[in-house]
């Protein structure tokens, strides 16, 4: 049964392109390089802001700040550390500062009710849900209020670590490097999350 | 091994985040056990759910986020056209001062003076009256300019009818001079820089770039061919830097122009000045915009100057 999530981190390098030489590169000034680089990690960020954040607008903004911090600090950058867990350190942290400030001002429902009916505001993005089936349609529908509803019961902080297990397929020790924590309490995270996403959405088999 | 432990241990277990020992542990139990099995099979159960519900960004969002993330990188590279110690509204301040040497102490004043003069801010308001509507603009003198600051009743109470209106009012001036006049100049790279006028950008630019043979303006017309936000104040930029293509530093600010500008006026402009003259270094930016350019002008010509070169069209 065990497994990895179906989208296990995709954001790697061509075997072929030296990941230290291109750094070395940037840090350099060479824009190139940049671009080569945000190439080989952008998918997955963007997944991760998507995913985490169910806003484009959110997740674009998310996007461009982090690449742009990226770009404008990589001199600081000492290989301590893979590239990807220093990218994704920024990444989680802006994050988590969109999903803490939204946990303020009440989070925004991603189905929400309109004179013509429910209006499901993910329905922007690519599925893989079918969409040509009515019955299949309002079982999803039906099915993304509830996750939506399980989703904002989580913490800023288990709902990253959630994200990262679940749909970036990261290990947990990788997430507890990334979020500065250790690796026991991003699983003691990862357990309340889940437990939590069982009650909620326990019956949807 | 007993079912508390286990059911604590099944996420752990469903991610595979288990050493292989308890991994085993685990498994047996959940042979043997009918409610722990249950267990496992909702964790399964909502983890579909879940991936049901993932979203993945389209590639257009992708590339759009490519393409806002590059161009903000390139500003950020963009050449600095005045040194950090001389800021736009410096070389305004100093350019005003030096024409109006008394009103020199009037300097933080001026600030707000300095938008009306250029021709940034218009007032024009009209009260309510018993014989129709008062145009108070229509009423000033035509080089002074009315905003009001507050409205307050009257000392007797709003009752009484009566009302006090602050206002402000800023006497316009004309400065003229010649463009060789140092002061006139800093007025107009001041305003070349107002971000709340691009008709005033429009302008300036404009008769700025009769001048690109100075270094200063050079360097600011490069800045506003990749900086400004709007695309006439690039073109009129632009035009200017057509003289000095050959400058190492302007073919490489119109290379990235060429790679960046979203305006395809824009880039039309910057791929026929950098494609008057064969330069091998021009190869790889010329491929790349093959590889993506989408307008079908500025595409041909990148063929054409890589054929001219015998460069390959393509990168391999």
């Amino acid at each position: 049964m065990a497994q990895d999530a179906p989208g296990a981190v995709g954001a790697r390098l061509s075997p072929k392109i030296d990941e230290a030489g291109l750094i070395r590169a940037v840090q350099r000034g060479d824009q190139d390089a940049f671009e080569q680089l945000v190439r080989a990690y952008d998918q997955s960020v963007l997944r991760l802001a998507v995913n985490l954040l169910r806003s484009q607008e959110d997740a674009r903004d998310v996007f461009q700040e982090a690449f742009l911090r990226v770009y404008r600090s990589i001199d600081s950058f000492r290989f301590d550390c893979s590239f990807h867990t220093w990218l994704y350190r920024i990444v989680t942290n802006i994050c988590l500062d969109y999903l803490r400030k939204r946990k303020v001002r009440k989070e925004e429902p991603a189905v929400v009710d309109t004179p013509e009916g429910p209006l499901d505001r993910m329905n922007d993005f690519e599925e893989e849900a079918a969409h040509a089936d009515p019955e299949r349609n309002l079982w999803n529908l039906q099915l993304g209020r509830r996750i939506e509803g399980a989703l904002a019961g989580l913490t800023p902080r288990e709902r990253m670590v959630f994200e990262l297990r679940h749909y970036q397929g990261l290990r947990l020790r990788n997430i507890g490097e990334i979020l500065g924590t250790s690796e026991e309490a991003a699983k003691n995270c990862l357990f309340r999350a889940t437990q939590k996403m069982r009650v909620e959405l326990g019956d949807c088999q | 091994m007993n079912c508390e432990s286990v059911v604590k241990l099944i996420p752990l277990y469903f991610y595979g985040e288990l050493p292989p020992e308890e991994e085993d542990r685990v498994e047996q139990h959940l042979d043997g056990c009918a409610a722990c099995g249950r267990q496992a099979e909702l964790q399964r159960a909502v983890a579909a759910a879940l991936d049901r519900r993932e979203m993945a960004p389209s590639a257009a969002l992708l590339a759009e986020c490519r393409h806002d993330l590059m161009r903000a990188v390139y500003r950020d590279e963009a050449p600095a056209v005045l040194p950090t110690h001389a800021t736009p509204w410096m070389h305004f301040r100093d350019g005003f001062a030096a024409l109006f040497p008394p009103l020199l102490r009037w300097r933080t004043p001026l600030g707000a003076m300095a938008l009306v003069a250029l021709g940034f801010v218009s007032a024009r308001f009209t009260l309510p009256g018993a014989g129709g509507s008062l145009n108070l603009a229509s009423m000033a003198p035509e080089n002074i300019i009315s905003s009001v600051r507050s409205v307050t009743a009257g000392p007797q109470g709003a009752q009484s009818g009566e009302v006090q209106i602050v206002l402000d009012e800023t006497r316009r001036r004309v400065v003229s001079g010649q463009f060789n006049d140092r002061n006139i100049q800093r007025l107009m790279l001041a305003a070349a820089h107002d971000e709340n006028n691009p008709g005033v950008r429009v302008e300036s630019v404009d008769i700025l770039k009769s001048h690109s043979d100075s270094a200063e303006i050079r360097s600011l017309l490069l800045n506003r061919v990749a900086q400004d936000p709007n695309p006439g104040v690039r073109l009129k930029a632009l035009d200017g830097l057509k003289m000095f293509t050959s400058d190492p530093e302007v073919r490489k600010v119109l290379a990235q122009v060429l790679l960046h500008d979203d305006n395809p006026g824009v880039r039309i402009q910057a791929v026929d000045a950098l494609t008057s003259q064969a330069d091998d270094n021009m190869v790889g930016v010329l491929q790349n915009v093959v590889q993506k350019e989408d307008n079908g002008y500025v595409r041909r010509r990148c063929e054409k100057a890589l054929k001219d070169m015998n460069a390959s069209i393509g990168t391999f």
